[in-house]
This record gives structure tokens, C-alpha cells and sequence, in this order.
């Protein structure tokens, strides 16, 4: 009886402290009936997200609630709306000189760090500096790359000198977050450095987090910009989906930044609940990648295989694929119509870089059929799959790819099942196989040891970064995904990175994108829209608009107020 | 009482053995997955080839794995450093939270997993003893049927399921929280608030795993004492005129306890993993939801670390039960 009686001792205590627990009050953030609409200030602001920043430290941040946390806590030079455009933030303005080798910035005079210290010209230049010459820091060298020179004039005054123009100096400033460098000079190891104060200068200030929980911010009460009319934002973490969504409904949280499409017609059903869908700025890119590498240029050296099937690299089977994808259908059952149909690496939500005026190939599988018809691939043994042409050194002798996909992805698997179907029409197999990731980028690239890959990219708002995986030299590094080489594509991206004039640039940047079309580069699915929704009887003044999404973003959170 | 050292010392060592031999497997094992951890960072164009090489070094992923045939020391390998560096307490850095030390995230993460493991394991084992007890004592009656139909039907319900179901009745009906340990932003008059706050947080995922713990320990507790109950020294226990109680308790409990021991040591040694399911769905920051996303991102460190946890709370528990079963039943360490 000994030991069964010391067991159930602390058993009950446990018990006696949940039983205490069901009784004590509700949290503080209790739901306030709607009524009368007037703006008042104060109240906190409980956000509901999927994941949680990975540091606090701008340098080290790869996650998107990493960098949510560092624009409500940083200011940059330039900034970014949810809309696309960029607008003076810290910079009153820039202007290049005629060669466009020297950029010349001038900064506002009253902005402030959150510890008091004024922040200067000298703050700006050292941020660049470290995020320049810190290649550990995993996205941020990119930007201020081709700064050679930063010099500082006076206490507002700056010139940035280049080797080369550049036609994006904007969105190499959107995310350049100004640290105060009179507590970073004193950082050993900016790496390593946890930044636990996070003392920047934009609309909140940091509180505290706990890792995998919460992140609590207050209103900066004194920001240059004007004081947010709220106290405070807190940022939970729910693992779970179906819980954020739950959360929201309940009154739990105010705002939710992601969730999955299946949860919209029930939020758009709820009381006091309004949904914003639009395209975001910077999504991720779901892509289809054809193995088009020519023999001459596998990659030997870096372990290139080469082994694509040689009729994928028939540009007229490339098109008979794209064109014999019904996108549309696709779409409706995979994100429940929450999408448009893809085009190229340039999503819609970057604004005008986007190909409005290029036109993408129709569903047709008649048309397809024809095209692979006219291209001399002919059903010859009645199996319903044709057979390769007599010249080309096919595996099975006919049009079987094999098709990947990461296993990490929910709505690959369905993706690839429609494809199957519809391809199969136009008497092409595909063998589906679910790969992890690394084991995708194992065969991927620069190995080439695939057919064709259903995948995707993270994307950044200046069109470069995505445009440049289609440049012959990423072959053998490996963001060359497709192994694509075209010596005019090649220099039209390097026309557009010095094009200084933005209509000039967006017109070569459309230029490529009709070449990535015509050349059927990649089959881009759909550009996945994101989805956010928040409580109208809490706080009011959100800014939305058909092509505005970021609840999150500053430009939301410092105007909205609380509903009486 | 030289064989009870012997076999203290005997077990002991051969925990340190296994763990030592857990910690070069876990090295080894991750290291002959595919992928490259630096470039494994993220799939974005903006991580530029310098950036690759840079993180390398500073993963040390720079060096030969096992033995440094190159330079003129051999132990310059990522293994020997390893070692060197585990004997100093020293976890290495994650490679997913760059300016994180292991022994940080695995330390804030392991009291968070305690917080909702050991409660629930108390209280699973618990009433798990008590309802085996009264399940086999009442045997063939309906107390029995109903303890049985019960531990079975909670033992075969998928945890994320009875997770769900908890999470949406708690927050629709009672008004519990949906996600976290506390109350973020709520002002604490006192530490009670405080506590009773964290337990109102805690009230599902425990009774979650509580429920889902609960069903084996019945019925191995309940086969248990039904076994011995037809043992011949029971019977003479009742010709002795004893009554059930007495029976019960000096006869029927300490021999009925030897396979619930058994029991107990592996759970508590996997739960520490096995609360995954629970963790996720409640968005409880515990080992389980980092150790899945250590994986996702080929951090070797942090794996380590917590296949490391893992390896030491199962062979403690292993010890601990080989002591138990040693004071339990003085044949084992006699022998």
C-alpha cells in the first residue's frame, strides 16, 4: 500500500490545482459588445500566428514572423506598403547622380531609438556595413552587396558609392532595419548575438517573448511617425491550425495572419469576423521544373548526372504540357479558388514587374494533342502513352516522366494526382514519388537527376532574385533548377539590374518573363493568394483593399483603434 | 549486501555504456542522412554561395567527421570536438536558431514537457492502478465491464483526435484557452493567480494525455491482479479468514506491481517524445514540438541534444526500474 499511496498523493494535488484553475477568471482580453463605432485609444492587440520568430536579431532572421516582429520594432530607409510601392521612411529622400554610381540619401532629423539615443546617419551606415560584411547573416548580405562605399556627410546626410548602377535601389533598402550602433559596436560576434533588448526605433518597442510562445510588444508612444492609438500587440503562437481558427471565432485573439483555405467560408459565416484575400507582396512561388539541362552544360565537376528525359527537353512537349494543364480547375479544388492562375517566376503581388501583357498558354488539351502530334510522337503501340521519336534515348521507350515532389508539401500530393489525369489525355504518363527535401535537392540540382519537379521558391519584392535562377552561370552552384541556358536571357538580366529608369527596367523585366513563356522555362500552377482575417468588434481602421494584405504590418497596427 | 552493490554497480555501469554508445550512434546517424544543413537553411535565391560557405565554417561542417587525417591533428574532427565539447556541459549552437545555445532551447523546453507530462503521468498512473484494481477485484461484473470497456476504447483513440475534441469542447463550452502555457499580458495579483492561470491552460492537454495514458495502465494492472488473485497463497490468505483489504494489500499489491514497474519506466522514459501529438495540437512549446522541427531542419545539434535527453531519461528509468524491481522482489538482485 506503500507506494500507492505516495503516487496518488501529488496525484491529487495535481488535480486540486486544475479544479482551482476551472473557476479562477477569464483572461483579460475579455470580448467587448459591438455598438457604436468610435475610435478610442489604448488596448492590446492579440495576434494569432503559425509559427514563431526565429531570432530576434535582424541579421539572423529567415522566417516571415521574424521579420513581422523586426518592421514593427525597426525602422528602414525606404519602406515597403502591403500594396508594393515604396515610400520614404527613414529616408526624406535619394537621388542618384548621372552615371548612377553615387546614391545620395537624406534622413529624417527626429527619429529616435527607444532607449533616447537620436539616430543618425552614422546608425544607417553601420547597419549597412555589418549586414554587408557579415556573410553568416543569411538573406540580408544580398541587399547592400554592391554598396562599395558608404560615407557619412552629416548627422542626416549619406552617399552610397557603386561599381555598377543599379536599377533596385529601393528594394535593396525595404528591409535594411537601422540598428543603433552604439550598442552593436560593442557586440563581439553579431551572430551569435541574441539582441534580447531589440532596441530599434520603429512604432513598438520589445517587452518580452518566450521562445515557441508569445512575443509582446508596446506602442512606442513618442515615434516620429505619430504614436499608435493602441498600447500593445501580442503575438501568439498556435501550432495547430484549426486552433488559430477556433481562437479567432472564440474572441481568444483579434487577428489571424494565416490559415487554411478549407477554414475561409466558416470565418466569412462568422459573427464579427471579416476575411481579407489578396496577393501578397512577397509569397512563396509553387513552380513546376522541367529537367531542360543540354549535355554540354551538365554541371560534370559539381556531380551533375544529367539523366532528364531527352523528349522534356523538346520544347514543343514542354508546351503540350503547359498547354494540356487545366490551371483553373486546379485552383478550385486544390486552393478552393483562392488563387490565379501562374504565368512566371514573377507573381502578381509584385505590382507592375508582373507580365500583365504576356500571355500564357490556354487549356486546350485538343491543341496539346496537336502539338505533340505535329512534333511527330505518336501512340504507335495503342497503350495510350506515345512513343518517344526514333532519334531520342528514352528510358521506357515513350513519354513516361518521373515526377517529384517534397513530401513536406500539403498540397503537392493533390496537385500532382490532377496532373496525372489531365496529362494522361494528351497520352503522357507521369510516375509520382514523393521525395524529403533534401533528397529532392539531392537529385534536383546541380545533379539533374530528374524529369520534372513540382516545387516552389520564397520570393522577395524586386523581381532579380527569382529571375536570376534562370541564368546559365547557376548551373553549376544549383539555384539553376531547370539547368536553363539562353545567352539573351542572360543579357537582359544584366540590362535590368543597371537600368536605372523603373519603366525602362519593368519593360526588360516583361521581356524576360515572355522569354521563361515562350520557352515553357517552368510551368507555374498558380500563384497562391494569402489569407487573413480579423475581429471588427474589437479594433477598427485596418487597412484593406482588393490588392492590400498585412494586417500585421505597421502601416495597419499604428493606425487602428479600439472599438467602444 | 556485497551481491545488492555488485548489482547497483553492474547496472550503473552499463547505463553509462549505453548512453556513451547513443551519443557516437546519434552523431553517426544524422550524418549519413543526405542534405547539407548550411545550404538546408532555406530554399531562397537571396542565400548566396559565400553565405553557404560561411555558415559552414561556423558549423564546424568545414571538418572531417570522424578522424582528421589532414592536418597533423587527428582529433580536429567534428566528432572529437563534439565529444570534448559534451564533457563540458557544451551542446553546440542550433543550427536553425543561429545565436541559440542546444543547451538553452533543449533546458526551456524540457521544464515545459515536465509541466505537462508529470502531472498527467501521476495522474494516469494513478487512477490507472485503482481502476485495474477494482476492475480485476470486481471481475466478471459490471464494474469490470464498464473499467475495461473504457480503458480499451481510450487506449485505441488516436491521441490528436482526443486532442481536438478536448481543445474545441474546452474553448466552446468552458471557455479554456486555446493555445500557451499562461496568459500572455495578464496582470497576477498573486503567485496563486498565477498557478491557477498555467492550470487553466493545462486542464486539456493533461486530461488528454491522462486519458490516453490511462487506458494501458488499467488493463495491465487489472491482468496483473487478477493473476496473482489466483495464486495459491491468496486462497490461503482467505482460509486465514484475512479480509479482501488485508489481502489486497500485503499479498496481492507488491507482486501485482513487478509488470505496472516495468510499465511505468518505459512510458516515463518516452513520454518525454511520445507528448508530440499532445504538444502540437495545444501549441505547447515542449521537447516534442522542437525535436520535430529539428529534424525539418537538419539541426544536427539540437537533435543530438534531445535524442541525448531522450537516451538518459530512458536509461534512468531503466535503472530506477531495475532498482525497484530489486527492492520489490529481493530474487532479482540476489541472483
Amino acid at each position: 500500500m506503500r507506494s500507492s499511496r505516495t503516487v496518488l498523493v501529488p496525484a491529487l494535488a495535481a488535480l486540486s490545482i486544475i479544479v482551482a484553475a476551472c473557476t479562477s477568471s477569464s483572461p483579460s482580453g475579455s470580448a467587448t459588445p459591438s455598438g457604436s463605432v468610435a475610435p478610442v485609444s489604448g488596448g492590446t492587440v492579440r495576434i494569432g500566428i503559425g509559427g514563431f520568430p526565429d531570432s530576434l536579431n535582424p541579421g539572423n532572421g529567415l522566417l516571415t514572423e521574424s521579420y513581422t516582429l523586426y518592421e514593427l520594432v525597426y525602422d528602414t530607409p525606404i519602406g515597403l506598403t502591403p500594396e508594393g510601392d515604396f515610400v520614404p521612411e527613414l529616408a526624406k529622400s535619394w537621388t542618384v547622380s548621372d552615371d548612377g554610381l553615387t546614391w545620395s540619401v537624406e534622413l529624417i532629423d527626429n527619429a529616435v531609438f527607444h532607449d533616447g539615443t537620436p539616430l543618425t546617419a552614422e546608425d544607417l551606415k553601420y547597419s549597412l556595413e555589418l549586414y554587408r560584411d557579415t556573410p553568416e547573416f543569411p538573406y540580408q548580405p544580398a541587399y547592400p552587396d554592391v554598396f562599395t562605399d558608404i560615407a557619412v556627410v552629416d548627422a542626416t546626410h549619406l552617399t552610397i558609392t557603386l561599381e555598377d548602377a543599379i536599377g533596385n535601389f529601393e528594394s535593396r533598402m525595404v528591409f535594411m532595419y537601422v540598428l543603433p550602433k552604439h550598442i552593436w559596436e560593442q557586440v563581439e560576434d553579431p551572430v551569435a548575438f541574441q539582441n534580447e533588448e531589440m532596441i530599434g526605433s520603429g512604432a513598438f518597442k520589445f517587452v518580452e517573448s518566450e521562445q515557441g510562445q508569445f512575443t509582446r510588444l508596446a506602442a512606442n508612444k513618442d515615434w516620429w511617425a505619430g504614436a499608435p492609438n493602441i498600447d500593445e500587440v501580442i503575438f501568439q503562437t498556435y501550432d495547430n491550425a484549426d486552433a488559430r481558427v477556433a481562437a479567432l471565432v472564440n474572441g481568444d485573439i483579434d487577428m489571424i495572419t494565416e490559415f487554411p483555405n478549407t477554414a475561409v467560408t466558416a470565418l466569412r459565416n462568422a459573427e464579427n469576423v471579416e476575411v481579407v484575400v489578396a496577393d501578397p507582396v512577397s509569397g512563396s512561388l509553387s513552380d513546376i521544373i522541367p529537367n531542360i539541362v543540354e549535355p554540354e552544360n551538365c554541371p560534370v565537376d559539381e556531380g551533375g548526372v544529367c539523366s532528364g528525359h531527352p523528349a522534356v527537353l523538346d520544347v514543343q512537349v514542354r508546351r503540350a504540357l503547359a498547354t494540356g494543364m487545366d490551371k483553373q480547375q486546379i485552383i478550385d479544388v486544390v486552393l478552393l479558388g483562392l488563387g490565379s492562375p501562374g504565368l512566371s517566376m514573377v507573381p502578381r503581388g509584385l505590382g507592375d514587374f508582373f507580365a500583365s501583357d504576356v500571355s500564357d498558354y490556354p487549356y486546350d488539351p485538343a491543341a496539346a494533342n496537336g502539338l505533340l502530334d505535329a512534333a511527330g510522337y505518336a501512340d504507335s503501340d495503342g497503350d495510350g502513352i506515345r512513343e518517344c521519336l526514333a532519334d531520342q534515348d528514352c528510358p521506357t521507350g515513350d513519354l513516361t516522366f518521373r515526377f517529384n515532389y517534397p513530401d513536406d508539401s500539403d498540397s503537392s500530393p493533390r496537385v500532382a494526382d490532377m496532373l496525372k489525369g489531365m496529362w494522361e489525355e494528351i497520352g503522357i504518363k507521369i510516375e509520382i514519388q514523393a521525395l524529403d527535401p533534401d533528397t529532392l535537392t539531392s537529385v534536383c540540382c546541380p545533379t539533374f537527376d530528374f524529369d520534372l519537379i513540382l516545387w516552389g521558391w520564397g520570393s522577395d519584392p524586386d523581381p532579380a532574385f527569382l529571375l536570376g535562377v534562370a541564368l546559365c552561370d547557376e548551373i553549376p552552384y544549383g539555384f539553376s533548377e531547370t539547368g536553363y541556358c539562353n545567352p539573351d536571357y542572360d543579357e537582359l538580366y544584366t540590362r535590368q539590374g543597371v537600368e536605372p529608369d523603373h519603366a525602362a527596367r519593368v519593360a526588360i523585366v516583361h521581356e524576360m518573363q515572355q522569354i521563361l513563356v515562350d520557352d515553357v522555362v517552368y510551368i507555374i500552377p498558380y500563384y497562391e493568394a494569402s489569407t487573413q482575417a480579423y475581429r471588427s468588434d474589437r479594433f477598427t481602421g485596418w487597412v484593406t483593399g482588393p490588392t492590400t494584405i498585412g494586417l500585421e504590418d505597421p502601416s495597419s497596427l499604428a493606425v487602428i483603434s479600439k472599438v467602444q | 549486501m556485497k551481491g545488492r552493490a555488485a548489482y547497483l554497480a553492474s547496472r550503473v555501469g552499463w547505463a553509462l555504456l549505453t548512453i556513451f554508445v547513443v551519443v557516437t550512434f546519434n552523431f553517426l546517424l544524422f550524418r549519413i542522412l543526405p542534405g547539407d544543413p548550411a545550404r538546408n537553411v532555406s530554399k531562397d535565391p537571396r542565400l548566396t554561395p559565400a553565405t553557404v560557405a560561411a555558415l559552414t565554417v561556423r558549423f564546424g561542417l568545414d571538418k572531417p567527421v570522424l578522424i582528421n587525417t589532414e592536418s597533423g591533428n587527428p582529433f580536429d574532427s567534428q566528432y572529437f570536438i563534439y565529444l570534448g565539447s559534451l564533457t563540458r556541459g557544451d551542446l553546440g549552437i542550433s543550427y536553425a536558431f543561429r545565436d541559440r545555445s542546444v543547451g538553452e532551447l533543449l533546458g526551456g523546453a524540457l521544464v515545459n514537457t515536465l509541466w505537462l507530462i508529470l502531472p498527467a503521468q501521476i495522474l494516469s498512473i494513478g487512477l490507472g492502478m485503482v481502476l485495474g484494481l477494482l476492475a480485476a477485484w470486481r471481475r466478471g461484473r459490471s464494474l469490470d465491464v464498464s473499467a475495461l470497456t473504457f480503458s480499451l476504447f481510450m487506449w485505441s483513440l488516436p491521441t490528436f483526435f482526443l486532442g481536438i475534441i478536448l481543445l474545441f469542447a474546452g474553448s466552446s463550452w468552458f471557455g479554456l484557452p486555446t493555445a500557451g502555457r499562461i496568459t500572455v499580458g495578464a496582470e497576477f495579483g498573486s503567485y496563486w493567480e498565477e498557478l491557477a492561470d498555467i492550470g487553466r491552460h493545462l486542464l486539456m492537454p493533461t486530461l488528454a494525455f491522462t486519458l490516453v495514458l490511462l487506458g494501458e495502465y488499467m488493463l495491465i494492472m487489472r491482468s496483473s491482479v487478477v493473476e496473482v488473485f489466483s495464486e495459491d497463497y491468496i486462497l490461503t490468505a482467505k482460509a486465514k479468514g484475512l479480509t479482501t483489504f488485508q489481502i489486497i494489500r500485503d499479498h496481492a499489491l507488491r507482486n501485482a506491481m513487478l509488470p505496472m514497474v516495468t510499465l511505468i519506466a518505459i512510458n516515463l522514459g518516452f513520454t518525454v517524445s511520445g507528448a508530440i501529438q499532445i504538444e502540437s495540437v495545444f501549441s505547447w512549446p515542449g521537447l516534442g514540438s522542437l525535436t520535430v522541427s529539428a529534424v525539418r531542419d537538419r539541426d544536427y545539434p539540437v537533435l543530438q541534444g534531445a535524442f541525448l535527453l531522450l537516451a538518459i531519461a530512458v536509461v534512468i528509468a531503466n535503472l530506477l526500474a531495475d532498482l525497484v524491481y530489486g527492492w520489490l522482489d529481493p530474487r532479482v538482485s540476489e541472483a
